[in-house]
């Protein structure tokens, strides 16, 4: 029988328990334990960057942790970070830049696009595209993502959600 | 299934080596190596898994009297982005620069990396130039027993240290270089990370009116660990650069390596980088 | 109806056509609440596993799954001894799906596994003990060709040693082969013999293209699920739903009628999903023995180790041409290693002839191939199709035959590059032909003329960095391609009370934004915004008949039909309209949601008012209408000549590079394209499709490439097979040439695929510009070229071959 453990902590603002494997990984937790499957597998290695979440404050690769190690933590995954203004300001660019295709490394390009833009106000190109080379995309070539990002970064204040499309 | 069958988070440095008297617990710091190795069974877990990331003394980059202490724990984004790092050890900087990605940077641990030990461990090589010691932890009898151990020594082959299963590493410690330091890393490879070097090269000491002197020249993924180049170093102790010294001493760095053929390149193609990038390495040396 | 009249309108102000339409589904993309198959789960479902061969090439001597059966949580352990009735799969129906007697390669099914969990049945697998007998392996084509190479697919002896004498017409799967030839092709135009007699200048080379995988972000899955009455539901990521829902129901031996295929959202394609694997067969297998759904999800070690790959091609090309320029025969001879089982990868000849008799003007051609079995991996179809390969060679040959007859490289391709209204030697009929726009727009965009000159007198100069710029060109299909019965797609469309469209398609969208365009030209055709239409494109229960993704067919075809069905929606609704009003049908339109008079603009009434007038009258009625577009391509004959698409698209692409001549490291500085797409429909996807193309194509250059050795994958993982990652990519100037194809949706034609296609060989033409070193082996990694300048790569020369 495998070693199970209570944890505690914050996921996307909202305080809760899990009782985990000990060994397993915290993107098999909130896909399979907790039901959030916005957090995609793309390799299990951290070569690609589909499993990005943040927790207190920085992007990390939720295949590269263990779940036991999230805590007494915060923890923000795609679900949350689409839930917020900001969010919605990066989403929209996405969506507006022509930055989704197949959409499968989406949620990682934003959490990990989001993250870089905490850190960085207004990034240039390069700063964008170093701080997005953990993530892999296959169908866009990145360009679009890149434009996406400086786009978010060169606005001055968060605009209220446009979801939807243009007519 | 398997053997593993207690978790343990101390809180405490005392509490931790305590745990490993027993020498059966694996450890677990930033995950970022032991979560792939153990999904895909390369490495089995033992009785205890230990998570020292809520114990106080391996956290904290420090200046201690002349040496700049960074904890065990301190992850590759925190080293490269403080300030005394900066100042004082910007080939550091470098080095971490090129390192994976900034999710596995925000995540991986010094500590971790160390005692990873890879052969093309990018953080080691600037370690190894810099004369960084590893501080280490145990409980052999009743009380906490702490002692160094220079990196130079530290690495005995690919995923293998001088650490006992009994230890603890909690720490490294570097000496802030003198006045008239010179520092040079560069990692060949075809990203500008996210990649494991083809070859890679630290190169540092003090260059006073043109000569050099404290030479240390590393090199990684030419061997089963990193590896300092002792016949390379003593080429360069004492000299003045000019071209023909440059030439004479990248021919001495390739035939000292003993590089082996892999998915990633061939020891000639190994051997060659070697004797080019010093070449270029040098050549900065000598323009500084 | 027949195929519609069709009008090109001059762009009015509120046209969508061209404009930057954003995708349908990227909110919800990029929300994380897009479902893909790996997010399905249904009740009481199973977790499927497949055990993969230990061995590359052994017969097998037992299997042993008693161990496995008796883990608690394990349902079902199943091996080809379970299923005496297996059917072979593939395109030469020489595949069993659980492999019986003996392995051929190391992605071999040798049983399979339904229990609880993922990991209750990896752990079953483990306990799986199989013991085999090894044979010797083949670990590449020449060797199979041998006298005396062991046979991959050995035709079967009785126990006493004698050969077995099966039925006529029974599958090489069940009566192997005398050989280790799986397909030949041959194809002739012209006279090469006369070409070459009338040559000036005749070269040879050898090209070894290498083998690249398509690396779907999303890893292949499945789900399988039977019902009470044996109905099966299938959840795959398809790209060719009608074609397996028949292929399935052969394999279960079931009615087709009986399988429904739902497609979820796809995390790629790019090609990977047009063959049936057998993961797919084995997770039906599971869940008809197991009686329960079954989801099967590979790991990426195993989509590296099991999905098909791009055909590798050792390619031997003399081509020749006359001091004035003229090109005068091409004779190509390849050798295809077709790995262990035949997919779609052996079926690249058909478009790498398209290539060698087509692009640009060549009287003469002649073109010889084998696709022969080895112990490696098989190759399927993937975004380009043999193109990439065959236009490798052909560009450099074209910058080198300008180099022998001392002419420059562009006008050299001026020269030869085809107009409107040609036909080919290969009987492929140009319409639409933007082929000379797209050489000159690349060449004048990115300065071409004056940097190669330049870069080639910098070869010999001091400095360890080196510049050079490229040129290639490519042709590809953009109408759809004839090569199943139908080339087809049909489409329903019904419109509500509230002038809301459903647009219920054939055609599968894989992420490169097919809905979108489909609704764009259904909207521009009723006068509606995007946001009126809602598309169903993913259920062969509700969906009318289309042959699939690939060949850059949709937007053409499932354009042309969803067109179709718009306009008999236009022709009903201004009917009713003038009757209502008085007034001939041809006085009125559809503009923003209004019935107009044309001439003025003046609204006649809102639509929604007139669709609810209609639906609630005595003789109330609904509009909705239903299109089956069939391109006006036709099959080739049995020589492979024929007008096989209803339109054919070019680009051109410009790259620019700097070489490290210490290290072999090649940046890529930018790429310069012009693509003849026919018309731009939506500019953001198309920019993305062709944006996304090149960087695809960067990766098959530079930095891609799938180590085999002894029929052993050396790099199952992204830390050893090198995508480009964001730092890589060039900067890319792109410019659209509009041809106005008279057959596609508003002049359109296909584009997904060519952006990948000409990189490798500009790519080579700059490397050459730059160091005056050709390279003929992909892919350029620093070592690759590095070795290249210095001398020490031989020449390859492959001698071509031909069996008896």
């Amino acid at each position: 029988m495998s070693l199970k453990h209570d944890i505690e902590f914050t996921l996307n603002g909202v305080r809760r328990h899990a009782t985990v494997d000990v060994t397993m990984n915290a993107l098999d937790m909130l896909r399979e334990v907790i039901g959030l499957t916005g957090t995609k597998y793309g390799c299990g290695e951290g070569e690609c960057g589909a499993c990005t979440i943040q927790v207190d404050g920085v992007s990390l690769n939720s295949c590269l942790m263990f779940a036991v190690d999230c805590h007494g933590r915060s923890v923000t995954t795609i679900e949350g970070l689409t839930n917020d203004g900001k969010g919605d300001a990066l989403r929209d660019a996405f969506v507006e830049h022509g930055a989704v295709q197949c959409g499968f490394c989406t949620p990682g390009m934003m959490m990990q696009a989001d993250h870089l833009l905490h850190k960085h106000e207004h990034p240039d190109e390069g700063c964008v595209k170093r701080g997005l080379e953990g993530n892999l995309c296959r169908c866009t070539g990145y360009k679009k993502i890149v434009d996406a990002v400086v786009a978010c970064g060169s606005r001055d204040t968060v605009t209220p959600a446009h979801a939807g499309v243009q007519k | 299934m398997s053997e593993l069958k207690h978790y343990f988070a101390p809180t405490s440095l005392d509490q931790a080596v305590e745990c490993l008297k027993d020498g059966d617990v694996t450890i677990l710091a930033g995950g970022t190596d032991l979560t792939p190795q153990s999904q895909a069974g390369r490495i089995k877990f033992k009785h205890t898994l230990m998570n020292i990331r809520h114990i106080p003394q391996l956290s904290g980059i420090t200046l201690e009297g002349k040496e700049i202490r960074i904890g065990a724990l301190a992850t590759i984004t925190e080293i490269m982005e403080h300030p005394l790092v900066k100042e004082h050890l910007p080939v550091l900087v470098e080095a971490c620069d090129h390192f994976a990605s900034d999710q596995i940077r925000n995540a991986g641990t010094i500590g971790g990396n160390i005692c990873n030990a890879s052969p093309a461990g990018d953080t080691l090589i600037p370690l190894l130039v810099l004369d960084a010691c590893v501080e280490l932890a145990s409980m052999p009898e009743s009380k906490i027993y702490r002692h160094c151990m220079p990196l130079s020594t530290f690495f005995v082959g690919p995923g293998k240290t001088r650490k006992s299963l009994c230890e603890l590493v909690t720490g490294v410690r570097i000496p802030i270089p003198g006045p008239n330091h010179v520092a040079h890393f560069y990692k060949h490879g075809t990203r500008p990370a996210l990649d494991i070097s083809t070859i890679s090269i630290g190169i540092a000491g003090t260059r006073k009116d043109g000569a050099l002197s404290n030479m240390r020249v590393a090199f990684g993924a030419v061997a089963p660990t990193p590896v300092r180049a002792a016949q390379t170093e003593q080429a360069l102790e004492g000299r003045t650069l000019d071209e023909a010294v440059i030439e004479q001493v990248a021919a001495i760095a390739r035939d000292e390596v003993q590089p082996i053929d892999d998915v990633r390149a061939t020891a000639w193609y190994r051997k060659e980088m070697i004797h080019n990038i010093t070449k270029r390495i040098l050549g900065h040396v000598a323009q500084a | 109806m027949n195929v519609a009249e069709k009008k090109h309108r001059v762009i009015e102000p509120d046209s969508l056509i061209g404009k930057r339409i954003p995708k349908m589904d990227a909110p919800e993309k990029a929300s994380g609440r897009t479902r893909y198959i790996h997010d399905i789960n249904l009740s009481g479902q199973l977790h499927g596993k497949i055990l993969r061969s230990g061995r590359i090439h052994a017969l097998i001597k037992s299997i042993d799954t008693s161990a496995a059966k008796a883990l608690p949580g394990v349902h079902v352990v199943i091996t080809a001894a379970d299923i005496p009735d297996q059917r072979p799969i593939g395109v030469a129906k020489d595949h069993f799906p659980l492999k019986v007697g003996r392995v051929r390669s190391q992605r071999d099914e040798i049983a399979a596994v339904a229990a609880e969990s993922e990991e209750i049945a990896e752990a079953a697998l483990k306990l799986i003990k199989v013991e085999y007998e090894d044979l010797p392996v083949i670990g590449n084509p020449e060797d199979a060709i041998k006298p005396g190479a062991a046979l991959i697919h050995p035709e079967p002896h009785g126990a006493d040693g004698t050969h077995l004498h099966l039925k006529q017409g029974m599958s090489i799967a069940h009566k192997g082969k005398p050989d280790n030839i799986a397909m030949r092709f041959d194809y002739a135009h012209g006279d090469v013999v006369q070409g070459e007699a009338e040559s000036d200048v005749v070269i040879e080379d050898t090209f070894k293209l290498h083998y690249v995988t398509h690396c779907c972000m999303g890893v292949s899955g499945m789900i399988a699920e039977f019902d009470a009455s044996g109905n099966v539901l299938m959840y795959s990521n398809t790209q060719v739903p009608f074609l397996h829902k028949r292929e399935f129901a052969e394999y279960l031996n079931i009615d087709p009628a009986r399988i429904r295929i739902i497609q979820p959202p796809i995390g790629g394609g790019f090609g990977s999903k047009l063959d049936i694997y057998p993961f797919e067969v084995i997770c039906l297998y599971l869940a008809r023995a197991a009686k329960r759904p079954v989801k099967m999800v590979f790991t990426r070690e195993e989509e590296f180790l099991a999905s098909p790959t791009r055909q590798p091609v050792l390619l031997t090309l003399r081509s020749g041409c006359k001091k004035d320029g003229t090109l005068t025969f091409r004779q190509v001879h390849t050798l295809h290693d077709n790995g262990a089982y035949t997919s779609w990868g052996a079926t690249t000849p058909f478009v790498m002839m398209q290539t060698f008799s087509s692009l640009y003007r060549v009287p003469h051609c002649d073109y010889h191939t084998a696709a022969v079995y080895t112990n490696n991996p098989y190759a399927g179809s993937f975004r380009g199709y043999g193109n990439l390969q065959a236009t490798f060679a052909i560009e450099q040959h074209m910058d080198m035959l300008a180099e022998a007859i001392g002419m420059d490289p562009l006008e050299f391709r001026m020269k030869n590059a085809q107009d409107a209204g040609e036909v080919t030697g290969q009987g492929m009929s140009f319409k639409s032909c933007g082929f000379k726009d797209c050489i000159k727009t690349a060449a004048s965009r990115s300065d071409f003329s004056h940097k190669f000159g330049e870069n080639q007198a910098n070869q010999k100069k001091p400095g360890n960095i080196k510049r050079g710029i490229g040129m290639a060109s490519m042709l590809h299909v953009g109408g759809g391609a004839k090569i199943y019965p139908s080339d087809g797609c049909g489409t329903i469309l019904k419109m509500d009370d509230f002038a809301n469209v459903t647009l219920i398609t054939g055609a599968s969208e894989i992420g490169q934004g097919s809905e979108t365009v489909l609704s764009q030209l259904v909207c521009e055709e009723l006068g509606l915004p995007i946001s009126a239409i809602t598309v169903v494109n993913n259920d062969t229960a509700i969906t009318p008949w289309d042959v699939g993704v690939h060949a850059s067919r949709t937007t053409f075809i499932a354009g042309n039909s969803a067109i179709g069905a718009a306009k008999k929606a236009k022709a009903k609704i201004l009917a009713v309209a003038a009757k209502k009003f008085e007034c001939a049908e041809s006085d009125l339109d559809l503009r923003g949601g209004f019935v107009i008079r044309g001439d003025s603009g003046e609204v006649v009434i809102e639509l929604s008012k007139l669709l609810r007038n209609l639906h609630f009258q005595d003789k109330a009625e609904l509009v909705m209408t239903t299109f089956y577009y069939e391109p006006p391509s036709v099959h080739q004959d049995k020589g492979f000549k024929g007008d096989v698409s209803a339109a054919y698209a070019w680009g051109t692409q410009v790259v620019e590079i700097e070489v490290d001549t210490d290290t072999g490291f090649v940046k890529l500085l930018k790429v310069t394209g012009a693509h003849d797409v026919g018309r731009v429909l939506n500019r953001l996807g198309i920019e993305g499709q062709i944006e996304g193309g090149i960087v695809m194509g960067q990766g098959y250059a530079f930095t891609e490439d799938l180590i085999m050795q002894d029929g052993v994958m050396k790099n199952p993982n992204f830390r050893d097979y090198k995508l480009v990652t964001a730092p890589e990519i060039p900067e890319m100037d792109i410019a659209f040439i509009e041809s106005m194809d008279g057959e596609g949706p508003q002049g359109a034609k296909g584009v997904g695929e060519a952006p990948a296609i000409c990189m490798a060989a500009a790519a080579a033409n700059a490397i050459a510009n730059a160091t005056g070193v050709r390279m003929f082996e992909l892919p350029f990694t620093p070592e690759k070229v590095y070795r290249a300048l210095r001398g020490q790569t031989p020449k390859l020369y492959w001698k071509p071959w031909r069996a008896e």
